[in-house]
């Protein structure tokens, strides 16, 4: 089985990032379609393809569409391009090489939700997307396709991009409102949902690049069309970025339900330097961690994922292969996630640097055989009990890999050093 | 209106009620740090957790509106597991330095662990460092490491002073309270982030290290620092007073009460007071029992009734002013009574939050009782008149209590020198009038502190409040020196109020206080 190129059929060639080229594959076509139709047309035939958030939660973009208050209150498009997730670099390949298709499916997706400003939320680290974005903006401001009666439809629809400055949590949708506006990247007590009281106290609207871009292929060949990749509850193609100890490494484009063998073996070449694959994290950073068995018998869609343990999530496949200290792999995550923690939650705020510490000494060979335990208590009281997910995203790596990789974790404890490496991974700093 | 079952107890809400509102005001335990009635909902300490049926999370009390038929639960097994882990993860990077905590005795932490924790703690990591002792402004003084982060300092500067000197700095668990460049704490209200603070993070210059709070007994009062009438709580020992935290009111001051007003138990302490009365004599000063001073004056003041005047300040409770303008007007026959503006070019300003120019405590209760008694409200020139054509002869003068509030207390004490017989009656010490000469009786006066009485605020309200203690044992109240100087025996009588209802809610709460304050023991039988 190959890759099902739906939005990156023409990602390959340089023209495509230009207007001029973007226009010559049909771009904007499907805008013009689009402001013949009603707004609600538009946002029932996006419901109607079972398109959910591509960003990481999942949920049914139609369905966060229809949240918005019916009235004519000033409401904002966001598109979340901050892609923290470690492991996921889909988004950035789409800004780089279709900045157009994003901006379509953006002005589509205001114009259905009767939005006249969005903002392209970007992650700070990522200067060149910025530039290819700002470019090509301005080109469609240009050409009438952004400002003032778009394309002579009457509607209006302003954009801009808007640098982040790195911080994980300005990935979280109200992390990323706070941002925004100004104030410290922290996500905002909910409710009041976005969808009532977001960007600047108004209804707002955030959207994954991915998820936006897919609108294009929705509204120009119809919702039956999109659903018929993927399954029933699971529609459409979909983004992964796979990483680690693989010999092809990239984004893939593949219908959902494909199978995580497959991607792994076929698109991804196979596990590195003849080694044996270990373990796969199969939606980025915070997805609980897969064994080699669990992962060769999984389909890459949301439902077959949970139903192995795991999540989708933004769709970073991270492989791990026999060579790997679960130990050390978890304390990368445990560091990851102590350092980009708020601090807005008490839970998280000591949690996440609670189970990072223990974890590291463990690595350093000064565990205690008790602490294996209570990195399970620890990251279980993290869960479900903080203003956003990044408390549950920091806890569920641990008790994935302390649970299913315990014997290294015992081995570790008892003999001072790494079960796979055979030495100690770690010298403790004094700080 | 919603109805809901808390813990088992059907209670009917107003909508928009949330869980832990609707809790606190039926007397329902919750565990909290970050919410407080006064602010708003920060959502973040995590303590306030309850289960509410039909939802497998637990919610946070504090964000959560009640909704009609919801069933709240928070003394489930679920609750209070979640609590402790709440509790231990506020605890694993504190100092744990109670013996040498201000807060130790009222720390929030402590509360809580005696309620979810007597656990051993499982925390066997290095803890986070901090900074210590950062001085945060005039008032305050910031220890990080005690800090549990719950916001409510900032959200008080940025929502009620509305001045937004504080903010958290950094991240995850190097996040710490700070002030931003060059911007230190200090604005008129900066002492409520101290009381706010549900632990040992934010300190009092003013209080810290100087008593254990479990030394202290309190009681509830009324401020006299200026015309608002701040409920408050006195803090106080045989030593003397410590410090003054607000009580709630809506009607009057909220939660909270201003800096100056904290300053007010230092003129009650002995320090600060006449401890007996003076009376200048050709040989010098003599000293007397105030009582005795007061009748020693009472000679002068008969002889030269009409050519008495009577200097009142807003300082003193309205019972009092009832009583000395009915012996003054009744008994002696004298009209002149005066009214001594103090602070007159800010009189009538007010700060928008609390502090009003008019810094007495009782200004509307001493113009009532005038009014009351056919006073004219008789000029401050025609006293100096009076005093220059001799028909003044002698001036008795209620002094106020915080003096530091009558900017002009040196040039009036000039004026009213050159009265032939002075009677300076007032709480406090003052150089310039036990430098005076002639024919002078300074006569030590009860502080608010130490007598019953109303206060009637600027807008009216009567604020009734109870003695707290005794600091001064043989100082007079107005109404007793009064009697005194008209010649007449002390009378020993119950005091009845003159105002009739109490605008405030706190009788009860107040006799609870301090039975529980009490320092009881039970002797034993031989």
């Amino acid at each position: 089985m190959s890759e099902t190129k739906l939005l990156s059929e023409h990602y390959d060639k340089d023209e495509f990032i230009g207007l001029a080229g973007y226009k010559k594959h049909g771009g904007y076509e499907v805008l013009a379609k689009a402001l013949k139709m009603q707004p609600q047309q538009i946002i029932d035939e996006v419901k109607a393809s079972g398109l959910r958030g591509r960003g990481g939660a999942g949920f049914s973009t139609g369905t966060k569409w229809s949240f918005l208050p019916k009235n004519n209150e000033p409401r904002y498009l966001l598109c979340n391009a901050d892609e923290g997730e470690p492991g996921t670099f889909k988004d950035r390949l789409m800004m780089e090489r279709a900045p157009h298709q994003l901006i379509e499916g953006m002005i589509i997706s205001s114009f259905a939700i009767g939005s006249k400003k969005s903002y392209i939320y970007v992650r700070g680290e990522y200067h060149y997307p910025i530039a290819v974005l700002e470019k090509a903006i301005r080109e469609a401001y240009d050409a009438g396709l952004l400002g003032k009666n778009i394309l002579g439809s009457g509607f209006d629809h302003d954009m801009d991009v808007y640098s982040g400055a790195g911080a994980y949590i300005c990935g979280e949708e109200t992390g990323m409102i706070s941002s925004l506006e100004g104030l410290k990247g922290q996500p905002k007590l909910k409710p009041p949902f976005p969808a009532v009281q977001g960007y600047l106290r108004k209804p707002t609207i955030v959207n994954n690049v991915e998820t936006l871009a897919a609108v294009v292929p929705i509204i120009k060949d119809g919702a039956a069309a999109y659903r018929k990749f993927g399954t029933e509850k699971s529609a459409g193609t979909k983004f992964f970025s796979l990483s680690g100890n693989v010999n092809k490494p990239g984004n893939y484009e593949v219908p959902l339900a494909y199978p995580m063998k497959d991607m792994i073996y076929k698109l991804g070449g196979g596990i590195r330097n003849g080694k044996k694959l270990k373990a796969v994290i199969p939606g980025g950073s915070s997805a609980p961690v897969l064994t080699a068995e669990e992962a060769e018998k999984v389909l890459l869609d949301y439902e077959s994922i949970a139903a192995a343990g795991s999540m989708l999530g933004s769709g970073a496949i991270i492989v791990l292969d026999d060579s790997q200290c679960m130990v050390d792999c978890l304390a990368n995550l445990t560091h990851f996630y102590h350092h980009e923690s708020c601090g807005q939650c008490t839970p998280c705020r000591e949690g996440t640097g609670w189970v990072d510490k223990i974890v590291h000494s463990i690595l350093s060979g000064r565990g205690r055989l008790q602490d294996i335990d209570l990195l399970l208590k620890v990251a279980d009281n993290m869960k479900g009990r903080t203003i956003c997910a990044l408390s549950d995203a920091a806890a569920l790596p641990v008790i994935s890999f302390v649970t299913k990789f315990r014997d290294e974790f015992e081995y570790y404890v008892r003999e001072g050093r790494s079960k796979v490496k055979g030495t100690v991974l770690y010298a403790e700093m004094h700080h | 209106m919603p109805k809901c079952t808390i813990n088992g107890k059907e209670i009917e809400v107003k909508e928009g009620t949330t869980i832990i509102e609707a809790m606190y005001s039926n007397d329902q335990k919750i565990a909290h740090y970050c919410w407080h009635p006064g602010l708003s909902v920060a959502g973040v300490c995590r303590l306030c957790m309850c289960e509410i049926e039909g939802n497998p999370r637990l919610q946070i009390a504090c964000n959560t509106v009640i909704t009609e038929g919801m069933k709240v639960n928070n003394t489930s097994e679920k609750v209070r597991d979640a609590a402790k882990w709440g509790l231990d993860f506020h605890l694993i990077n504190h100092p744990l330095d109670c013996p040498i905590c201000d807060q130790a005795g009222e720390c929030g932490l402590q509360d809580q662990y005696m309620e979810f924790g007597k656990y051993d703690p499982e925390m066997a990591e290095r803890k986070q460092k901090k900074h210590k002792v950062v001085d945060l402004g005039p008032t305050v003084v910031l220890d990080s490491e005690r800090c549990i982060l719950c916001s409510r300092c900032v959200r008080f500067t940025d929502e009620v002073t509305k001045t937004s000197e504080l903010g958290i700095f950094n991240r995850g668990d190097k996040s710490e309270i700070g002030t931003h460049d060059g911007k230190p704490l200090d604005n008129k209200y900066s002492l409520n982030t101290v009381d706010i603070c549900p632990v040992g993070a934010l300190t009092s210059k003013d209080f810290r290290f100087r008593q254990r709070v479990w030394y202290l007994k309190d009681q509830e009062t009324v401020c006299n620092g200026c015309s608002t009438g701040c409920n408050v709580k006195a803090y106080f020992n045989k030593e003397g007073f410590y410090r003054v935290k607000p009580q709630h009111n809506a009607e009057v001051n909220g939660y909270w009460m201003c800096d100056e007003g904290r300053d007010v138990y230092k003129y009650v302490n002995r320090e600060a007071r006449w401890l007996k009365a003076q009376k200048r004599t050709s040989a010098g000063w003599e000293e007397m029992l105030p009582g005795a001073a007061a009748k020693d004056a009472s000679s002068v003041v008969k002889a030269n009734a009409s050519g008495t005047a009577l200097v009142l300040t807003g300082q003193y409770s309205s019972e009092e002013y009832e009583s000395v303008l009915k012996t003054f007007t009744q008994e002696l026959g004298t009209k002149k009574v005066f009214h001594w503006v103090n602070n007159s070019s800010s009189f009538d300003s007010f700060d928008g939050l609390l502090l009003r120019g008019d810094r007495n405590p009782n200004t509307k209760g001493l113009l009532t009782a005038m009014e009351k008694f056919g006073l004219p409200a008789s000029k401050w020139a025609d006293l100096e008149a009076g005093l220059a054509n001799g028909s003044i002869t002698t001036v008795v003068v209620a002094g106020p209590e915080n003096q530091v509030w009558f900017p002009e207390m040196k040039q009036v004490i000039q004026t009213l020198s050159k009265a032939k017989n002075l009677i300076w009656m007032q709480t406090g010490k003052n150089a310039e009038l036990e430098s005076l000469s002639g024919n002078v009786w300074l006569i030590p006066m009860k502080s608010y502190v130490e007598k019953d009485g109303t206060f009637v605020n600027y807008k009216g309200l009567a604020q009734k409040f109870k003695k707290v203690t005794t600091v001064v044992s043989e100082a007079l109240n107005l109404s007793e020196a009064a009697q005194l100087l008209a010649g007449q025996n002390l009378m020993i009588k119950p005091e009845t109020s003159v105002l009739v209802e109490t605008a405030r809610p706190a009788d009860r709460v107040m006799q609870e206080h301090r039975k529980k304050n009490e320092f009881v023991m039970k002797r034993g039988t031989l």
